[in-house]
């Protein structure tokens, strides 16, 4: 049974609403806060057009022409067929009944109109429903109506020797065990064999025995040649015949006969055969210069070939079109064209490899197009614009939609707070290996520095070499650059370590608390690199930060990363929530983007880390020095990622 | 002979311009150009800064603000996820309308939405929930704080007002105490933006804008817009049948217009 139905317009009014269920989905309409029902088209997922809600399901129509949105939602537990029709069908017959009122300029038809639809929607429900129930369940055969009764009961005995073709069907599904008892396996096979024989089809039933007889030959001589598991009985039978001690070729023969190695002919010249040495062919190429070492040659043919393949079927498409094509072209330049799935096909798909060859991951651009197909499909398109246009336009605006964060990205105000409470602001910072964390830290507690924030770097990377002396050399060089005279006396940095081997929750606890204890303003705890499938260590960075609770755990990505990111993420934040007690999971909360200097415009990554967490890449790491630091500009970025 | 050359040359297009076809052709053009001018000077007067946006969060009430304004109903409202506009008219006297934009308050949209919609803008109505004030301060803050230091917002100065909104609740803020507060957190703002590390491209992240003035602590009279605060409630005291209660703004609108 449906629970409730909705149908609201894009800019936020309710037209209509149903509620079938009880009051509690009154939370779905009065949500405070968090949008629940729009939630999927703001985060550009809008590819699958279902999604579940606690107990629900819901499924969403969007009119793309009118601005409107159909939801409905039912219980999760049931599957309702008859669903999608009955969008389809109410966004019909809603939109030929109040087309006045939606085409009234601005939303003044929307807020003066009153749309009372509940009989129209109780009809189509009823309608749906009893569609739904049309079919009757299916009766059983009866025993007599089965194919096995009107077999014999000899044929279905197997003997051994005989594979009756009960067996060849067995092997084709897939369910054939290795049978070591054969005779009891026998009747339930033929029992199955006879199930798909009865599928199988009419004409077999009528030369039984001969289909029988002929299958079993063919049988024998596919496993001749084989050699089979279900043979097994006769190889058995003559494995037991006596076991003979197996004999290897050179198993007898002492070390000397295998030693081809003649100790006197190495050095001297006459031991070995002069070879017959051509010079010409040894050498190649004739007209060389002596000494001289080539650069690679570049072959472009490749491309111009491509490019010529590619352009031959679209000049097909185009002398196809010819008169018709001319029209439609011109009635597309001008006046109120729709826009429908296969015209907007082939811009999406150049668009999606166009994001791929920026380095987006190839399910992240795949899903973006899906959305945005679906955003688009039915609107009206204005004077002057092709195609290509408004799904660029629309393409551009939903990637900045993703990169703009869903929450505050102000440290420093965090921290500013933090201090208040007289308490350290913990930052956490994990990733996989060698993407840059102890860097972008050094980084980061340079800035907190420069800003008067006193740092402990905790050093819980307690595995790999050298990485608490890293962390050493970092704090010996604030320390120079920003010395306690010129901050009141106050060490800006301090380094809190315990030695390698120990583990690194406990390093991590002890450094927030003498952080308190002392006053240090900030704790910037660096882990050490782990894969995303390396489960033990997951674990334990999942402990660290479940004991701990940071203020705010920082994923570090390198910006070179492609499809991995999608992998990586996924599995960090799973871990995260898998091994954490609460009743909220810490995930990840924000992303760093390092070694940014080293894309040139494939600035791809950023997307795909923005689209799987939706959190925002607080800072982007673009080189190695202390200054290298910055934070995110989405209109840049997005500006290069739609850069031809 | 150059001369002579010329001459019949000249001779002949002088023949030519007097042409009566070349000259119906000549006023032709020049009158399409004209009327094309005229057209663009209209469009222009007519979208120049006519509109009064809209902006909060997520949940502040603007969509029902908008509703209640322009046809007096309560209406059920859900997030919006694009803009909705229509025409207002002011007062009942006066015949000026304005047109009022309800943009999106969801975190992903509110800015796209503004970088459209700011260089009309005439007014802006900034929508608080006072209720969830206290929790949501450095947001709402950080939101305004984007707002004030556009730069098409300070050259335009468009006249602001703060709408307290649901006000209906008895746990909800006064303007008085929403003043004070946003003025303490956009004073902390200014110095924590200004901090933050560059912009990828080069251009800072606060913007070259300096909130306020340097040194002394920041005001809403130091602005350049002149911005007001007042208490409404769009789903009204009386419930939802009721009257809303947007004295205050509608004043302020016809004060605007």
């Amino acid at each position: 049974m449906l629970d409730f139905f909705t149908i609201f317009s894009k800019g936020g009014l309710v037209l209509w609403c149903f509620q079938g269920g009880s009051d509690r989905d009154e939370g779905m309409m009065g949500a405070a806060g968090t949008p629940i029902l729009t939630a999927p088209l703001l985060q550009e997922r809008g590819g699958n057009n279902s999604f579940t809600h606690e107990a629900l399901t819901l499924k969403y129509k969007l009119d793309n022409q009118f601005e409107l949105v159909f939801v409905v939602g039912f219980q999760k537990i049931l599957t309702l067929t008859y669903v999608d029709k009955l969008i389809d069908d109410v966004h019909k017959e809603f939109r030929d009944k109040y087309r006045n009122e939606f085409q009234q300029k601005g939303a003044l038809g929307l807020l003066n109109g009153t749309f009372d639809f509940k009989d129209d929607f109780m009809r189509l429900l009823r309608d749906a429903e009893e569609s739904s129930k049309v079919r009757a369940p299916t009766v059983m055969k009866t025993f007599e109506q089965s194919l096995k009764s009107q077999k014999t009961v000899k044929c279905m005995i197997e003997t051994r020797g005989e594979k009756p073709k009960e067996k060849v069907k067995n092997k084709k599904n897939k369910g054939s065990k290795k049978d070591g008892t054969e005779a009891v396996a026998a009747p339930s096979k033929a029992s199955a064999g006879d199930k798909q024989l009865s599928a199988a089809g009419e004409k077999e039933e009528l030369t039984k025995d001969e289909i029988l007889q002929k299958n079993r030959e063919e049988f024998f001589r596919r496993h001749m040649k084989a050699g089979e598991k279900s043979r097994s009985p006769k190889p058995d039978a003559q494995k037991e015949k006596g076991k003979k001690p197996r004999v290897w070729d050179l198993g007898n023969s002492n070390a000397k006969v295998l030693d081809y190695s003649n100790s006197a002919t190495n050095g001297s010249a006459e031991a070995c055969p002069v070879e017959e040495f051509d010079p010409d062919m040894a050498l190649g190429d004739k007209n060389r210069e002596p000494g001289r070492l080539y650069d690679l040659e570049y072959e472009s043919d490749d491309e111009a070939e491509e490019e010529k393949v590619v352009q031959n079927p679209s000049k097909a498409s185009v002398k196809k079109g010819g008169l018709g094509g001319m029209f439609g072209m011109l009635k597309g330049l001008v006046g109120s064209k729709s826009l429908t799935r296969e015209d907007m096909d082939p811009v999406l798909e150049k668009m999606k490899d166009h994001l791929i060859a920026k380095n987006v991951a190839a399910e992240i651009a795949v899903q973006l197009c899906e959305s945005v197909a679906k955003k688009l499909e039915g609107k009206v398109m204005g004077t002057f614009t092709t195609v290509t246009s408004t799904v660029k336009q629309a393409l551009q605006e939903a990637l900045v939609q993703i990169l703009q964060p869903q929450r505050r990205v102000d440290v420093l105000r965090d921290v500013m707070d933090a201090q208040r409470h007289r308490r350290p602001y913990v930052v956490t910072f994990c990733g996989v290996n060698g993407v840059g964390k102890s860097t972008n830290l050094a980084k980061i507690s340079f800035w907190l520095i420069e800003n008067g924030f006193s740092v402990l770097i905790a050093a819980c990377d307690t595995f790999r070499a050298g990485a608490v002396e890293q962390l050493r050399t970092h704090t010996r060089r604030l320390n120079a650059l920003h010395p306690p005279e010129s901050h009141g006396g106050r060490t800006m940095v301090q380094l809190y370590e315990k030695g390698y081997g120990k583990d690194a929750a406990g390093i991590a606890m002890e450094a927030i608390s003498y952080a308190r204890n002392q006053g240090f303003d900030v704790v910037l705890v660096d882990t050490a690199g782990r894969m995303q499938d390396n489960a033990p260590l997951m674990t334990a960075l999942a402990k660290l930060i479940a004991v701990n609770a940071p203020d705010l755990v920082l994923f570090v990505g390198e910006a070179l990363v492609g499809n991995e990111a999608v992998d990586q993420l996924v599995k960090f934040n799973k871990a995260l929530a898998d091994h954490s007690m609460a009743q909220t999971p810490r995930l990840i909360d924000g992303i760093v983007l390092t070694k940014f200097d080293t894309i040139d415009d494939k600035v791809g990554a950023a997307i795909s880390m923005t689209y799987i967490t939706s959190k925002p890449i607080v800072f982007v790491g673009t080189g190695q020095t202390y200054c290298d630091l910055r934070s995110l500009n989405a209109k840049a970025v997005v500006a290069a990622l739609m850069k031809a | 002979s150059m001369a002579g050359g010329l001459e019949p040359h000249l001779e002949a297009l002088r023949r030519e311009l007097h042409g009566p076809a070349v000259l119906s052709v000549l006023i032709a053009l020049i009158a399409v150009a004209v009327t094309f001018l005229i057209w663009r000077f209209v469009q222009g007067r007519r979208s120049s800064r006519k509109a009064v946006l809209l902006l909060g969060l997520c949940d502040a009430g603007k969509t029902l603000l908008f509703a209640r304004l322009l046809s007096g109903r309560y209406r059920d409202t859900q997030t919006s996820i694009t803009d909705s506009s229509a025409m207002y008219r002011v007062s009942r006297d006066k015949s000026t309308n304005v047109t009022l934009i309800d943009l999106p308050g969801h975190e992903s949209l509110r800015l796209q939405f503004l970088e459209r919609f700011k260089a009309a803008a005439r007014a802006i109505v900034f929508v608080v929930d006072s209720v969830a004030f206290q929790k949501e301060v450095k947001d709402v803050a950080e939101f305004l704080y984007q707002v004030l230091v556009d730069s098409t917002v300070l050259r335009n100065a468009p006249a602001l007002l703060i709408a307290c909104n649901k006000q209906d609740v008895t746990m909800a803020k006064s303007a008085k105490l929403i003043q004070q507060q946003l003025e303490k957190e956009l004073n902390t703002l200014r110095v924590t933006r200004s901090a933050a590390p560059t912009s990828l491209d080069g251009s800072a992240t606060g913007g070259p804008a300096q909130l306020g003035k340097k040194g002394k602590d920041f005001d809403f009279s130091q602005l350049p817009m002149k911005v007001e605060f007042v208490e409404c409630s769009a789903r009204g005291s009386k419930g939802e049948e009721g009257e809303a209660d947007l004295e205050g703004l509608e004043k302020w609108l016809v004060k605007v217009a």
